[in-house]
Order: C-alpha cells, then sequence, then structure tokens
C-alpha cells in the first residue's frame, strides 16, 4: 500500500532539487569524460582525455596553431636545430606555474630528464622516445639532444610534451602530482578525485602567447562511462558537451533539435591487426599470406561505413590517417569481394575456413558486424571484447591472432606517430618485419622531407602488399552541446575547453 | 553468552582467513603478476627484477603471510592502473557504497515488515495476496534492467532525477531503490512467515484473552518477537548488497566500491579486485556475525546459552 | 524456512495414492499451474528454436537495422523488430531461452550435486563433519558471488562453459543448508535407524532412505538456484563479462540495446519482460513446488 504513495511523497521533493543547472549562469562548463583517468600527469596515461588535460593545464614549449599548420613558440620563443641531432630553444621569461614558481631552463631540462628516465615508467614512450637528453645552457636557453635525427620533433613538442614545474615536481614526486598537479596553462586544476572528477578554474594570470586566455571561469569534468547516460545527463541539462557519441544516437539527438551537434573528421583510424609473425603459434592461420588477403576483401568497410558509421568517417587502404605527413594512399586496395576470399582460403588451404579469436575494445557493434561478414566467408571469429588497457597488455605479452584496434596519432600530424608505434618491433608490432622496421626507421630519422617521404611509401606499399593490417576507416567524432556554447572542433579531435565559450 | 560469542567469533575469523587466503589465490590465477607491473616493452632482465623486487619470486605461502600482514595494517598494495594505494582508493569509494546500501536496506525494511505483518494480519486476504505478488514479482525482475527502465522514466521521460552520480542527494533515490527492492520479498516473507507462527501461539492468545488491544498485541508482542530472525536476514542481505551493488553502481555510474570493483576487473587491476573482494566478504562476516550476537541478546534461550 | 519432510505425505499413501493426490493439489495451485504452463512452454520454445525461429539469429542485414516491432507501427516481417545489426529480434530472443534455460539447469544441477552431497553429509554425521560443511557454507556465503564470478570470468574469458561452471561453483550453499536441515530430521525417523540396526551399507542408507525423503527440498531450492542462476548469468553478459556476443543472451541483448536505451528503449524492454516472464514462472513453480509438497495445514 505505502508502495503508491512514496512516489507522491518524493517527486515533489526531486522537483525542488534538480531544475538549477549550472552552465552558463554560472560560467561553469560541464564536461563528461568517458574513461576513468588513471593518472592526471599526462606522461602517465595514454588517454585522449589525457590529452584534453595536458593542453589545458600545461604547455608545450611549442604550439601547432589548429588552423594554418604552423608551428609557434609557446614556453620557447624560437627554435633552431644545431645539427641534425641537437636543437636548441630560448625560453620565454616571465612564465610562472599555477603555485607561482617561475619558468626557465631548469624546468625543461628537468621535465624531459626525468620523463625519458626508464626507471621513472612514464607510459607515453612514442611521445618522447626520441629524446636522448636535454641540457641547460643558461637560465633561457636549453638544448635538446635527440637519439638520432628526428624530424618529427617540432611536432611532439607541439603536443604531447609538457613542461612541469621542476622544483615542485622534485618535492612531491609523481605521486603528489597525481592529485595536486601544477602547470603554466591556460586553466589550474584546483580539485582532483582520482579518475572520479577535476575541477578546473581559469589562470587569470596566464601568458597567453599561443593559446588564448581561457573564456569561462570554471570546468567541471565528471567521469560519466555510459553514452547513455552521458546523454541523459546532456537531457536534463546536467552536461553542456559530449563528444565521441555514437552515430545513431547523435542522429536521434539530431532530430530533437534542442541540440547543435557537429560531425568532425579525426585523426583516429581503425584497423585490424592480424598475427602475421605467429606470435600466437606458428600455426596460426594469419601468418599465411593468402588467408590475410581473404580477411581483407571479406570486410565490407563501405557496408559499414554507410550503415553504421556515416558522418564524413572514410574508407583507409593505408596503415595511417590521410592527413599525415607521409601517410602514401597510392597502395594495393583490398575491394569487398567475398567469392574472392573464399577462393583465396581454399588456395590457402582452409576450404571449410577455421575458427579464431578476435579482440576487441570499443564499438562493439562494428566488431560484431565485421565478424559476422567473416562468417560470410567461413571464418568463424570468436569476439573477445576486453578493456583497452586491458588488451594492449594482452597484445604486448601475448599478441592476439586478430585484434580490431584504433589509434588516434596523439593527434601527431605525422606518419611515425602511427607505423612506428605499430611497425618497429614494438610491443604491439604483429608484423615482425625487419624491411619494413628498417625503412620506417629511415623515415623516421631522415631529415629531408623527400627521403623521408620516399621510405614511408614504400614501408606502407610493403605493408598493404603483404596484407599486415585491414585498414578499415578513420573516425569522425560527433559533437553534442546545448545551443547556448560557442565551440568549434578542430580535425585533430583535440577539445581546447579554454577556447569553449557561451553565445 | 561469553561462550557463545568466542565461539562465534573464532568461526568468523576462521572464516576470514579462508576467504583471504582465496582472495589471495585469484592474483596467481591471473598468469605472472610481474609482467603487469613490469609494463609494456619491458626486457626480459626488468620483469626478472621486477619479480624479484615484489618478491614473487618466493614460497606461494610466504607471500600470503606477508599479504595478510600488510592487509590487517590497511596496506593492499598499489593499484596497477591508477598508481595509488588500493586502501586509500577503496576508502575515497566506500562511502558511496555503504550510503547506497544502507539506504537500500532501510527502503527495504520500511517496505517489507509493515507489508509482512499485514500480510500475516490479515492472511488470505487480498492485503495478504497483494504482499506475495509484491514479493514474488520482486524476485524476478533483474535489477539493472529495472534500473535502466526506472531511469528511462524518472530521469529522461519526467526529468525528476539525475541520470547518473550523487552531485546531489537526489542521484540516490533511484539507487536505493533498486537496491533495495532486491531484499524486500525475502524479508517480507520471512516477516509474515514469524507473525503468523507467533500469533498463533499460547501466549499471543492470552494476551487477546486478557483484552489487550490489537495494535498493543500486535506490535509489542507479536512483532518483536517475529523480528527477530529478519534482523539475522536482513544483515546477512546488507553483506550481499555491498557485493551486489557493482550492477547498480554501474548502471548508475556511481563512483563507489562496486563500480570500482568492476572498472578493475575489468582492466586486471589486481591488487584493487583483491582488496575489494576481501573487503566486500569482510563486510559479510562482520554483519553476520553482529546478528548473531544481537540475536542472542534479543532470544533469551539463546542468552542462556 | 522450507524443512519439508514428506512423512505425512507417506502416511496419506495409505488413503490415496501420492501421485494422485499431489496432481490433485497441483492442479487446484494456480500458482504452480501458471508457472509450469510458462516454463514447459519457454522449454517447448528453446528446443525447437530451429523450427521456430523466422530467421537465423546471427545472419545481419545492415541496411535493415533497429526496425521497429510490430506494436510500435513496424512491418510483419520482423515481428519483433531487427536490433543494431539488422538481427531478427524474435529469432535472437528464441534462440536466447536456450542460454537461459541451459545456464539455469546445468548450473543449477551442479550447484545442487555439491550442496546436496554436502548438506546430506553434514546432516546424516553431526558433528565435525557438519562443522566442516557450516564452515565451507560460511565462506561461500562470505565470498561475494557477483564479484567473483565477474573476476573469474575476466581472467579466463566469457564463455558458455566458463559462465555455467562458475555458477555452478558458487550457488550450491542453499542446497547445502536446507538439504543439511531436512536430512538432520530424516535421520531421526525410526526407518533410518531400523536400516541402520539390519547392517546397511552407509552409501546405501543415504541413497535409498536419506535422498528421496529430502527430495522435496531439493527440487525447491534446484528451482529457486535455476532462477539465481539465469539472473546472474544475465547480469554477467549485461556488464560485457559473461557469454560473448553473438551469442544471443537476453542479458546480453539487453546490454545491446541498452545503446540506444533512451531513443528505441523496447531493445531493452523486449529481452528484460522476456527474462522477467520466465523468472517468475520459475519463481512461482517453485514456490508451488513447495507449497504442494508441505504437509497439511502449512501456509
Amino acid at each position: 500500500m505505502k508502495l503508491w504513495k512514496l512516489p507522491a511523497v518524493l517527486l515533489p521533493l526531486c522537483l525542488l532539487s534538480t531544475g538549477a543547472h549550472a552552465g552558463k549562469a554560472d560560467d561553469t562548463l560541464n564536461i563528461a569524460f568517458s574513461k576513468e583517468l588513471e593518472h592526471v600527469d599526462p606522461y602517465y596515461n595514454t588517454a585522449r582525455e589525457g590529452v584534453l588535460l595536458g593542453m589545458s593545464v600545461w604547455d608545450g614549449l611549442l604550439y601547432r596553431d589548429p588552423q594554418s599548420g604552423k608551428y609557434v613558440g609557446n614556453l620557447a620563443t624560437d627554435w633552431k636545430w644545431l645539427n641534425d641531432t641537437t636543437l636548441e630553444l630560448n625560453l620565454r621569461k616571465g612564465v610562472k606555474f599555477h603555485n607561482g614558481e617561475a619558468f626557465d631552463a631548469d624546468d625543461v631540462v628537468f621535465t624531459l630528464n626525468y620523463v625519458v628516465d626508464p626507471a621513472n615508467g612514464t607510459k607515453s614512450q612514442p611521445n618522447t622516445g626520441w629524446i636522448a637528453s636535454a641540457e641547460k645552457v643558461d637560465q633561457f636557453t636549453v638544448r635538446i639532444h635527440t637519439k638520432g635525427p628526428f624530424p618529427a620533433a617540432l611536432e611532439y613538442l607541439a603536443g604531447p610534451v609538457i613542461i612541469h614545474p621542476n622544483e615542485y615536481y622534485a618535492k612531491v614526486g609523481q605521486q603528489g602530482v597525481a592529485t595536486k598537479p601544477v602547470g603554466t596553462g591556460p586553466y589550474m586544476i584546483t580539485s582532483v578525485e582520482p579518475g572520479k572528477h577535476f575541477v578546473l578554474k581559469r589562470n587569470p594570470d596566464y601568458f597567453a602567447a599561443a593559446k588564448p586566455k581561457a573564456k569561462i571561469e570554471t570546468v567541471d569534468i565528471r567521469t560519466v562511462p555510459d553514452t547513455n547516460t552521458q546523454m541523459a545527463e546532456l537531457f536534463n541539462g546536467d552536461i553542456d558537451l559530449a563528444w565521441g557519441v555514437p552515430p545513431d544516437q547523435a542522429g536521434k539527438m539530431k532530430s530533437m533539435g534542442k541540440f547543435q551537434i557537429i560531425n568532425a573528421p579525426t585523426m583516429r583510424v581503425g584497423y585490424i591487426s592480424l598475427d602475421a609473425a605467429g606470435r600466437t603459434g606458428e600455426k596460426n592461420p594469419m601468418t599465411n599470406l593468402k588467408v590475410r588477403q581473404a580477411v581483407n576483401h571479406a570486410i565490407n568497410r563501405k557496408g559499414i561505413l554507410e550503415a553504421l558509421m556515416k558522418g564524413s568517417s572514410e574508407e583507409i587502404n593505408s596503415a595511417c590517417a590521410p592527413v599525415q605527413f607521409g601517410c602514401e594512399q597510392k597502395v594495393t586496395s583490398y575491394a569487398y569481394d567475398p567469392a574472392k576470399a573464399k577462393a583465396l582460403l581454399a588456395e590457402a588451404g582452409y576450404p571449410k575456413g577455421f575458427e579464431i579469436e578476435f579482440y576487441a575494445y570499443r564499438d562493439k557493434p562494428l566488431a560484431e558486424a565485421m565478424i559476422g561478414m567473416l562468417a560470410e566467408v567461413g571464418i568463424t571469429a570468436k569476439l573477445n571484447y576486453m578493456q583497452y588497457a586491458a588488451l594492449r597488455e594482452k597484445r604486448i605479452k601475448d599478441g592476439t591472432p586478430m585484434a580490431f584496434m584504433t589509434w588516434g596519432s596523439n593527434s601527431v600530424a605525422d606518419v611515425s606517430a602511427i607505423t612506428s608505434a605499430f611497425f618497429k618491433m614494438g610491443g604491439e608490432d604483429d608484423a615482425r618485419d625487419k624491411d619494413v622496421a628498417a625503412l620506417l626507421d629511415k623515415g623516421d630519422t631522415s631529415v629531408e622531407d623527400a627521403t623521408r617521404k620516399e621510405a614511408y611509401s614504400k614501408a606502407l606499399s610493403e605493408i598493404a602488399d603483404k596484407a599486415y593490417w585491414v585498414p578499415l576507416w578513420t573516425y569522425s567524432s560527433n559533437y553534442v552541446m546545448g545551443t547556448d556554447l560557442d565551440f568549434a572542433p578542430t580535425p585533430d579531435e583535440l577539445i581546447r575547453f579554454y577556447a569553449i565559450g557561451w553565445k | 553468552m561469553f561462550k557463545y560469542i568466542m565461539m562465534k567469533l573464532g568461526m568468523a575469523a576462521l572464516v576470514a582467513l579462508t576467504v583471504s587466503f582465496i582472495s589471495f589465490l585469484l592474483l596467481f590465477m591471473a598468469g605472472d603478476p610481474a609482467i603487469s607491473i613490469a609494463g609494456e616493452s619491458a626486457t626480459h632482465e626488468v620483469i626478472e627484477k621486477v619479480r624479484h623486487e615484489y618478491g614473487f619470486d618466493r614460497p606461494l605461502l610466504v607471500q600470503y603471510v606477508e599479504w595478510c600482514g600488510k592487509a590487517l595494517t590497511g596496506d593492499f598494495g598499489v593499484s596497477y592502473y591508477f598508481k595509488a594505494p588500493v586502501s586509500q582508493m577503496i576508502a575515497e569509494r566506500l562511502p558511496v557504497t555503504m550510503t547506497v546500501g544502507g539506504l537500500g536496506m532501510g527502503f527495504a525494511l520500511l517496505l517489507a515488515i509493515p507489508m509482512g505483518v499485514l500480510a500475516a494480519a490479515f492472511p488470505n486476504t487480498i492485503i495478504d495476496r497483494t504482499a506475495l505478488t509484491v514479493a514474488v514479482v520482486g524476485q524476478a525482475i533483474p535489477s539493472f534492467w529495472f534500473g535502466l527502465i526506472l531511469i528511462v522514466i524518472f530521469s529522461v521521460q519526467l526529468g525528476l532525477v539525475p541520470a547518473s552520480g550523487t552531485r546531489t542527494w537526489t542521484g540516490y533515490i533511484l539507487p536505493t531503490i533498486v537496491l533495495g527492492y532486491y531484499a524486500t520479498p525475502a524479508i517480507m516473507r520471512l516477516t509474515r512467515a514469524g507473525m503468523l507462527e507467533v500469533l498463533s501461539a499460547d501466549y499471543i492468545r492470552t494476551a487477546r484473552a486478557k483484552g489487550l488491544g490489537w495494535r498493543v498485541v500486535m506490535f509489542k508482542h507479536a512483532l518483536r518477537n517475529a523480528i527477530i530472525p529478519v534482523v539475522s536476514l536482513a544483515a546477512v542481505q546488507l553483506g550481499f548488497m555491498f557485493g551486489g551493488s557493482v550492477v547498480v553502481e554501474t548502471i548508475f555510474a556511481l563512483h563507489g566500491a562496486g563500480f570500482l570493483a568492476w572498472e578493475s576487473i575489468s582492466r586486471n587491476d589486481l591488487p584493487t579486485m583483491q582488496a575489494l573482494i576481501l573487503i566486500f566478504s569482510m563486510f559479510y562476516i562482520v554483519f553476520t556475525f553482529l546478528a548473531d550476537i544481537l540475536n542472542a541478546w534479543l532470544d533469551p534461550r539463546l542468552r542462556a546459552a | 524456512m522450507t524443512q519439508t519432510i514428506s512423512s505425512p505425505a507417506l502416511r496419506d499413501a495409505a488413503v490415496d495414492s501420492p501421485f494422485r493426490l499431489l496432481m490433485r493439489k497441483a492442479w487446484k495451485h494456480r500458482g504452480f499451474m501458471a508457472g509450469f504452463l510458462v516454463v514447459s512452454t519457454v522449454a517447448l520454445i528453446a528446443l525447437l528454436a530451429p523450427l521456430l525461429a523466422p530467421y537465423d539469429p546471427y545472419k545481419q542485414d545492415l541496411l535493415a537495422r533497429m526496425a521497429r516491432p510490430v506494436f510500435l507501427g513496424g512491418e510483419w516481417k520482423h515481428i519483433l523488430g531487427t536490433d543494431a545489426l539488422g538481427r531478427d529480434y524474435l529469432s535472437r530472443l528464441i534462440y536466447g531461452a536456450r542460454v537461459s534455460l541451459m545456464i539455469g539447469l546445468v548450473a543449477a544441477a551442479i550447484s545442487a550435486v555439491i550442496g546436496t552431497t554436502l548438506g546430506v553429509l553434514g546432516g546424516y554425521f553431526g558433528g565435525k563433519v557438519d562443522a566442516v560443511v557450516m564452515f565451507l557454507v560460511s565462506v561461500r556465503l562470505a565470498l561475494p558471488a557477483t564479484l567473483v564470478a565477474l573476476a573469474v570470468v575476466a581472467l579466463f574469458g566469457g564463455s558458455l562453459t566458463v559462465v555455467i561452471t562458475v555458477l555452478g561453483l558458487l550457488l550450491w550453499d542453499r542446497f547445502a543448508v536446507v538439504l543439511r536441515s531436512a536430512t538432520m530430521q530424516v535421520r531421526q525417523a525410526d526407518y533410518i535407524a531400523a536400516a541402520e540396526v539390519l547392517g546397511a551399507s552407509l552409501p546405501r542408507i543415504l541413497w535409498k532412505d536419506v535422498l528421496p525423503n529430502v527430495m522435496n527440498a531439493l527440487i525447491v531450492i534446484m528451482t529457486l538456484e535455476m532462477a539465481h542462476a539465469i539472473i546472474l548469468e544475465a547480469a554477467l553478459s549485461f556488464l560485457g563479462l559473461g557469454v560473448q556476443p553473438p551469442t544471443p543472451s537476453w542479458g546480453l541483448m539487453i546490454s545491446e540495446g541498452k545503446e540506444m536505451l533512451l531513443f528505441e528503449s523496447w531493445l531493452i524492454t523486449i529481452p528484460g519482460i522476456a527474462l522477467f516472464v520466465l523468472l517468475l514462472a520459475i519463481n512461482l513453480l517453485g514456490d508451488g513446488i513447495r507449497d504442494i509438497t508441505a504437509p497439511e495445514g502449512r501456509n
């Protein structure tokens, strides 16, 4: 009996307490991360959310203007290559960290030497692995020594390589930074509940050389892992902006007419990595070139793009994002052709197909759609769906026969950010092709653009010929936001919190 | 009484020890922890070094004793994922779980006991039937589905409560209902059965015969006796609730220990997983122990023992 | 609560055949009949799935995604619509019944074997054996079932076998507790003492004299634990750590449908209702069996 009375009592109470949403009125941007960030220090996480915080709270030495694509000085004012492996930078004077500590060469030298020391266990090796050491010349001049010629250095210095305050970091250590991070950026982190909740406040004294001062006073970030819950919160006005919204939901949100929906291309690409090197067993069918080609022919990328992905996503044939420097497009491509796939399988000695483990960590429906297509040609792929960190660990440890992965290249517009991460004998290199690795090495360490292009082109052609991957598509991101928000997405998928304002 | 308590305490301690051993073993079922700690691109030497530094090359039992000893002082090691002390993370999140669990139990008791009493007072009437229906239906609704349906109705269509999180107290309403209703059927049935039994007992008949009012008999005499088994059931259910909070917390994105457990499991964060399984078990053990004591205290027959 | 023993039923046997008596009682018990009808229908659907399902439950059609069911204005081609990959929802629902029933039955059977063995041994011997059994039960109860199941599935990978085994190993506690007390009561009975005096071997006594007399309790717990196993499987699959796609499991269907929760809520309503009805029916069946086999006068 009381069951009926309960809602009647509770409902009016609820009405009182909701309704007063944050947002424009109190100059607070409410957003949600869908991943629990393991550590706020960008060097100790590999998540996109970490890059976003990194951009807002810290500064790099350089900055790449997203419109012009040109490098401009940020914490450095100018720079020049002294030789193939030495970059000298002059630093900006008068910059202060959020805790008042003055910025100078010591901070740069400390940060770079700290992150390249394997003992400190930073997680983003591709971002800093090229640095040999940093050296102080005088209070506002530093030299960075690279391990070999590394032309993409500027790209990294403008992106994920941010500078920590040396005195503070030495004092509190990595664990202290986890809860009280300090940077120079347009926002200061005022509250951290690890993995859960972050509050950013505008840094009123920001030096604003390359990036502007923040427009909105407070950014309140919570972890809401489930897209649905994010949507529900958008409905209620509990969050103002969501990104990476699946196309189906974005379409429905659009038809409601109460939100701005923007679809923007990103640098993220999807691919299936095939265990060509036989890491999961010598007899693994993927070691057979014909099988790999068959898999390539079996996937109807266009069908998936049209039915499931929509937006501005595009088919790719090369193992990189087309916007990246050196991403050769003229490589062997495999059209959707199930009959040919079956024929290739028969030639390879699998007329009846085979069973194989298929790993994935996101886009379950896409994975299932591909599994369905593989089934059409006789390949029974068994889905193992894991969290990214766990899958990555598994891939590094034991490898996977087939893994549907994606890579956003940390928004670095250079092909080295993707191919070198996966084809240079690293933990996630399922091809283990020495020739490809050597070619990539040449590309990574040459200074001449033409030489680099040629080397990458050869490597990428080889990757396509040998069908080491099934290159799938580029991702586009759907941004759904309230109508009062003023925000223009950039193609690098980086949300610059400081550039967001109210209409 | 003292002997009884000591016996129960000894049993609880023994169970706790066994449970701790089982949760410890989980770590080793998952393969080599040294590889997980050493991280990507670690060479064989580095892994060897880690194995030695962390003491994974020692006999299992030695490691267990050490882990246990540390666990007793609240040290559960460092999370593989967050690189932060596990105990600190759990301490941050446990209040949410305990709040939802406590509220859920409160909700269940408030709903189940009056319903059980009424059902027993008017057996085989429409009231009794309704109560039984609520119980049977309640048992059959999967809580994750129930949670989703509530979200659709109350936070999306009606916009009354937030769909997730606990920034305001209203965020606790739906999780409380979802967690609480699950314990309702069992408590209701037990209350009803206990009341029926007590009501047919001689002393109640005597009391009625003496002309005591229905309400006095019902609540002062009957319920007091019928409630004894309900107390232990509630304690057991509360223990289950903490363990079951994983589903509810995941649906409502409550950052409690249950949600942490699910996240840790899916990202292979073994130290966190171990600690959580152990802690949830301990809650259950402590609650049942307290229930036993309370029972003994309420039940004169046991008190004499 | 359910310490039913069948000695009164045995007494009645002299008057009327116990089976006919039970049937008569069952016929009058509405809950039992409803539960029995639904459960047997679902079982039949599961058995005849290949004949009943209009489509292959794995067959995708990316051009016919999320077609709405007939009652929401969809076409008769797909009565219950299609899911996010264009698979026929009705066919998946029908095949899903197989998964749920199989998991429920096998997991409950494994649990029954473990729990009954422990319970009967503890109840028959008492003393130290009983103490050990009760200790094991306490340990099992102390372990949070959902979490342990999740952890084990995460470590060993989700497959039907792993899920069934884990659930089977986790749900035996109620069997042990109830059968222990049932056995204790049977133990007092004269015919057991007689059998012992006659020198019947222990396994024979347990098998021939004890077990048949605790059968009612066993069946009641069996139905309850079946429901428990089904609900846990659904929860595990819902959390992504149970049966792996593309296997059609109702829990998985709810989990997949959750993506469109706010816009196409029928995707979760349909498998949810199927799950609810099946669980309700199993519970009614269990309650019914208990009522029917209970001695007269009990409520």
